[in-house]
């Protein structure tokens, strides 16, 4: 039997808002990776995604503001300047911000000139770097700390995977056929995912997930079971497959908290 | 990397320079405010009191505001360390909860009921003067008893009882704690133990403690000389039914069963004497009595011991026989809280017998004798009384009252000259052997102290007055008729303080900051309402800084000098030797020797020598109740100290995993205690534990308060006191033997409280 | 320069929580956040006993995990090598409060992550951390690791049994443990499933 006089700090310290953000920064990478593809194949729909794109990001960093309990100190805005390589946090940062600069460069061309002097190739290149990077960003930062053991390196898999289900999925909301086959294929390679995530796990780690998110997870599971095997009726598919990657998202951030036993 | 930073931020100067025009406010805004230790602190002074112990500290103070305290290396108690009460202590006194104006009962509201009304100082102290003087004109000074704990209590409980002439004042640390041990004391060897145990600890090479909670009462200079101890590779050994801290650290672990001490020591002297181990000089030059002695515990083999105490006959024979090899430096340090089974002095003097075997008293690795510091008192006219209220109390003697004053109401009742307090208790009730119609309550907790809670209320109930002085509105502090809120110990002057110590020494109180509110301290109620008593002759200083440096004066200090000291050391007379080159000895008893065999008890129809009594058997389907102490509280009164309470919130009642498996309990599950006349506490979390017999129970004591008023201490865990109805008077010195009550666990829901952090947070928003 | 590090002596620990309270008073941490705490826990069976009193806190690791994943740079070793906070620096987002394999940062509502900084304050005057400082059974020894003459170079010099928290984590501590009770090192939790 183990007791204390005062506490570690074993509270939750990753609050609903973080979870928000791992959302909402999956939307925002993914829809950028869109818009990169579509511009740099001139697609006729690049713009409406651009958009969607830039928006997102801005409503992310704003979340991100909001719920930092820093936020009237700007002082540290500028120590993003510096060179931390090792934080996944620092490279999120630069990846929406290039991302951001790439997206306006393009869909401010109608109202700034001399954006209109840059070919679109260049921005979308850029555009494309950020993307990925901002995909990639928050599987890293989870995945990095070796110490939570519900955050193993299938986190890296797992968030860009699910980021492009939830945009294709957006995106087959907002007709686009086609996103239809990748929508499929980014919920099938979820499900796989998912299904084999719990094997990846330690077993303290897999018995802490199926005592404190076993509802979440499933739920998400089976929301993106369907949406893979539900073919007939995409927008159906779509909406769910979205809900089931919020959710497991949302699941993995919240239940992840853990901090491995051997204290 | 850091001229990597610096190009980068060459190169994004432009950027950084625009976007800087707006921010410029908010680039030099700071994180942290400066940190209290950055400002300017001054360092005062003080003792503590968030125990008994009374260490030297130093307060770092910066405006109203004490942030930290400190032990400090010149004196003795601290040595420039604190234990987790004295660190958290300050918190206390910023306490929301505090009492913050004097406070009169409502007209016509009960007691009990908590209605008040804030009065002026001058409203309070007349209405209890006019109050006390209609008593004294009806029933005899005699019939106000004056109860306190704390530094503050020599002027309630020792000074203005004398001067007003009554016998009834008591303080809890007597009956209710050390009166056995130092009853014990006096019969065997003439002193006191007194509130420091004198244990030469750092010399000592062999350790034996019963029922000793080293390690959980965190007395901090004993805590010290212990590890101390310890590193020096003293070999220990802890006997208690429970797997203590100290018996974590132990070498041996005896897990008796409880009430059985007796035995275990008597079988002790009868190994020593029969195999002829004991120190036979030193017993022969000291002791009187040895040959009574020998006939005595003859039959009491570890055999026979072992029937009783459950520990197995060939470990008690080598113990006794380790105890032995390392003797004079073998030692079995008295407890403090002695009051166990009711033949408490019994038992405590085998345990001074054994050492006085074992040759250790007044020689290295075994007790020192402490001395007193030499102070004179504050001159005054002579007091009608004797202050009696105690800590030490002498041995029985033909004793009289002086002309015109009545005996204690408890004399009669048990042989120890000292006042018990619970005895005080019934006169209030039923008038006999006469009245007592008043009540003084300074610092003692009157429901988390003295047994038996309902007779308790019903004595309170019945009173013409009832005065608390108290800090926090306690639950027994929310009977009284009036209410007079003191400041505490960071905010006032005190008496000195006189430590008997193996280098005697004086320390002084002096208050970091004024007193927060409308507080007041001790010594200036205490004297304003001597004033208004036509005690006034009593009173004779001017304020407290002339009575503090009038009595350094004695010692050729004064107030001035010793502010900037904190302490003052004296040399003392530790060991015999230093005894036999003035050619006396330490022993005040009749015979002038330690006395093994007591004439004095004899005569007075008591045991000679130490007799076991086996302990009464627990009611089917209950345990006995054991109950101790937590490193992070003292008593009942630092659970609203939100330091101290965020490290533990609530105690558990510790009960063996094989019987929580039977009871169906598992980890985290809450019970009622249920004790033998039905009086239910808690809920309280068990914990099952392997470090408990089977046939007890132990609970920190402390918790379990029920006053609405304190917002962190109220609801929190069980009440030993509460569970305590019962208790068996030790004929002799007069304490309450507590653990004679049983009880029963039933299950409970947890408890729907908001949790200390949670109340903490909501403060501060 | 030094290279600072604090041992604690698991047979002298009595688990009392003096240093627990000393380092709240002293660095005035905010109720519900620890600098400091205590872990007890029993090993064995009636009668064969044992309990670990384990106090806990920032082990400045010499590998510290919390300081790459900074992104501001906030996080940072001195070349004492202790592990610090810069708060100013800090953005509170809660990195290093994840990759810390010790429990032993906690996010300041004011906007930044605070931990034990081995009363940096106090060492700069000469004086010990506070909880070094109180400690009633000579349970701790700070000092430079480096410094052969030091008092806890000699302590370990001399020790039997020393061990860090979580060693496979790679972070090697620089709060060391001596005396561990069980003959098995420190205790780890048992996870049960109930």
């Amino acid at each position: 039997m183990t007791e204390f006089y005062s506490l570690p700090n074993t509270g939750e310290f990753w609050h609903w808002t973080n979870a928000l953000h791992f959302v909402l920064v999956g939307l925002a990478g993914g829809m950028a990776l869109l818009a990169a593809i579509l511009t740099l194949r001139q697609h006729p729909e690049r713009n409406r995604y651009l958009w969607l794109a830039a928006l997102l990001i801005v409503l992310d960093l704003f979340v991100l503001w909001a719920e930092s309990p820093a936020r009237w100190r700007f002082s540290h805005v500028w120590l993003f300047l510096g060179l931390h390589p090792s934080a996944p946090i620092w490279w999120g940062a630069w990846g929406l911000a290039l991302s951001l600069v790439a997206t306006l460069a393009v869909v401010l061309k109608p109202w700034v000139g001399f954006l209109r002097r840059i070919p679109e190739q260049l921005p979308g290149l850029l555009l494309l770097l950020g993307s990925l990077v901002a995909l990639a960003y928050p599987g890293f930062a989870l995945a990095v700390n070796t110490t939570r053991p519900l955050w193993n390196s299938m986190m890296l898999f797992l968030f860009p995977i699910t980021a492009l289900l939830m945009v294709l999925a957006v995106a087959l909301l907002l007709g686009s056929e086609w996103a239809r086959r990748w929508e499929s294929w980014a919920a099938v390679l979820s499900l796989g995912l998912l299904v084999a995530y719990p094997f990846t796990l330690p077993e303290a780690a897999r018995t802490h997930l199926l005592h404190e998110g076993l509802l979440g997870y499933a739920l998400a599971g089976l929301l993106i079971a369907v949406a893979a095997l539900l073919f007939r009726n995409p927008r159906w598919a779509a909406a769910l497959g979205l809900a089931g990657a919020v959710g497991l998202r949302w699941v993995l951030v919240m239940v992840g908290q853990f901090q491995s036993p051997g204290l | 990397m850091k001229l990597e930073r610096r190009s980068f931020l060459k190169l994004s100067a432009a950027a950084v320079g625009a976007v800087s025009v707006g921010g410029a406010a908010t680039l030099v805004s700071r994180a942290k405010a400066a940190p209290w230790y950055t400002q300017e602190v001054r360092q005062v002074f003080s003792i503590c009191e968030n125990c008994f112990w009374r260490c030297g500290i130093k307060a770092s103070v910066v405006g109203n505001r004490v942030y930290k305290v400190e032990g400090y290396k010149e004196n003795p108690k601290s040595r420039g360390m604190l234990c987790p009460r004295g660190q958290g202590a300050p918190a206390q006194t910023y306490d929301p909860d505090r009492l913050k104006k004097p406070l009169i009962r409502v007209e016509g509201s009960e007691r009990g009921a908590g209605q008040y009304r804030e009065a002026t100082w001058e409203e309070a102290l007349d209405y209890i003067a006019k109050k006390m003087l209609s008593l004294k004109e009806q029933y005899g000074p005699e019939s106000i008893a004056f109860f306190g704990h704390g530094t503050g209590d020599g002027w309630f409980v020792d000074f203005l009882p004398a001067a007003w002439g009554s016998p009834n004042a008591a303080k809890p640390s007597v009956s209710l704690c050390t009166a056995p041990r130092e009853v014990a004391a006096q019969y065997t060897f003439g002193r006191a133990i007194g509130g420091h145990e004198p244990i030469d600890w750092p010399n000592t090479r062999y350790i034996v403690l019963i029922g000793h909670h080293i390690g959980e009462d965190t007395h901090n200079t004993q805590l010290q000389d212990w590890s101390q101890a310890r590193k020096n590779g003293a070999k220990l050994v802890v006997v208690d039914p429970r797997f203590s801290t100290a018996a974590a650290k132990a070498d041996r672990w005896l897990p008796i069963k409880p009430g059985t001490d007796t035995a275990l020591l008597l079988a002790w002297m009868h190994v020593l004497i029969a195999e002829n181990l004991y120190d036979k000089a030193y017993v022969q030059k000291y002791t009187v009595g040895f040959e009574q002695l020998a006939a005595h515990v003859k039959p009491y083999t570890p055999e026979w011991a072992e029937k009783e105490t459950e520990i197995p006959a060939q470990v008690i024979r080598e113990v006794a026989r380790e105890m032995a090899r390392h003797k004079p430096k073998a030692v079995l340090p008295p407890t403090r809280h002695t009051v166990w089974y009711g033949n408490d002095t019994q038992r405590m003097r085998a345990l001074y017998i054994l050492n006085a075997l074992l040759g250790n008293y007044g020689r290295e690795g075994g007790f020192y004798i402490a001395m007193p510091p030499y102070l004179e008192k504050y001159p005054t006219p002579p007091l009608p009384l004797e202050p009696n209220a105690g800590g030490c109390s002498g041995p029985a003697k033909a004793e009289s009252e002086p002309e015109g004053y009545k005996p204690r109401a408890d004399k009669g009742k048990f042989l120890a000259k000292s006042t018990a307090i619970q005895e005080l208790i019934e006169p209030m009730i039923t008038g006999k052997p006469y009245p007592i119609q008043g009540l003084f309550a300074y610092g003692i907790n009157l429901f988390h102290a003295i047994p038996n809670v309902p007779r308790t209320k019903e004595a309170l109930s019945k009173l013409d007055l009832y005065v608390a002085i108290d800090v926090l509105p306690q639950e027994h502090v929310m009977w009284a008729d009036v209410i007079l809120p003191e400041a505490t110990y960071l905010e006032r002057y005190d008496d000195l303080v006189a430590v008997a110590h193996k280098t005697p020494f004086i320390e002084l109180r002096m208050p970091a900051h004024e007193p927060l509110w409308d507080t007041k301290p001790g010594w200036w109620i205490a004297k304003e309402l001597g004033k208004r008593l036509g005690l006034e002759q009593f009173f004779p200083w001017k304020d407290i800084e002339e009575y503090l440096d009038t009595r350094l004066q004695s010692v050729g200090l004064d107030l001035e000098t010793m502010k900037q000291m904190g302490t003052m050391v004296q040399n003392g007379k530790p060991w015999l030797t230093d005894w036999e080159k003035e050619n006396t000895l330490p022993f005040g008893t009749l015979s002038g020797k330690i006395e093994l065999y007591s004439e004095a008890l004899a005569k007075a129809g008591f045991d000679p020598l130490p007799v076991y009594e086996p302990p009464e058997a627990a009611p089917e389907g209950f345990y006995r109740l054991l109950y101790g102490r937590s490193p992070v509280h003292t008593f009942a009164r630092t659970q609203n100290n939100p330091v101290l309470m965020e490290m533990e919130p609530s105690n558990s009642v510790w009960l063996n995993a094989e019987e929580a498996q039977r009871l169906g309990f598992k980890a985290g599950d809450y019970a009622y205690l249920v004790n033998q006349d039905g009086v239910r506490e808690g809920p309280v979390r068990v914990k099952a534990t392997q470090r408990i017999r089977k046939d007890a129970v132990y609970i920190t004591h402390g918790f379990g308060h029920k006053a609405k008023g304190m917002s962190l201490a109220n609801g929190r865990g069980a009440s030993d006191s509460y569970l305590q109805t019962r208790y068996t008077l030790d004929p002799i010195s007069g304490g309450a033997g507590l653990r004679n009550n049983y009880v029963k666990l039933e299950k409970a829901p947890a408890p729907r409280l908001k949790s200390v952090v949670q109340i903490l947070k909501e403060r501060r928003a | 320069m030094a290279r600072l590090g604090m041992l604690i002596d698991l047979s002298a620990c009595v688990g009392c929580a003096a240093c627990a309270v000393a380092c709240k008073m002293e660095n005035q941490v905010p109720a519900g956040a620890s600098r400091l705490w205590i872990r007890e826990r029993e090993v064995g069976t009636f009668p064969n006993l044992t309990v670990e009193f384990r106090p806990e806190q920032c082990n400045h690791c010499e590998n510290p995990p919390c300081v790459p994943v900074c992104p501001t740079g906030a996080s940072y070793q001195t070349p004492d090598g202790l592990v610090q906070v810069d708060y100013n620096k800090c953005i509170a987002c809660g990195a290093c409060v994840a990759a810390c394999p010790y429990d032993a940062r906690y996010i300041n509502k004011k906007g930044y992550a605070d931990k034990c900084t081995f009363c940096s304050h106090r060492i700069a005057k000469g004086q010990q951390p506070a909880c070094v400082e109180t400690c009633p059974t000579y349970a701790r020894v700070f000092g430079d690791l480096d410094d052969p003459n030091s008092e806890i170079s000699k302590t370990l010099k001399a020790a039997g049994r020393q061990d860090v928290l979580r060693p496979e984590m790679g972070t090697r501590p620089k709060v060391i443990y001596l005396n561990a009770p069980s003959k098995k090192g420190l205790t780890q939790e048992v996870t049960r499933h109930d």
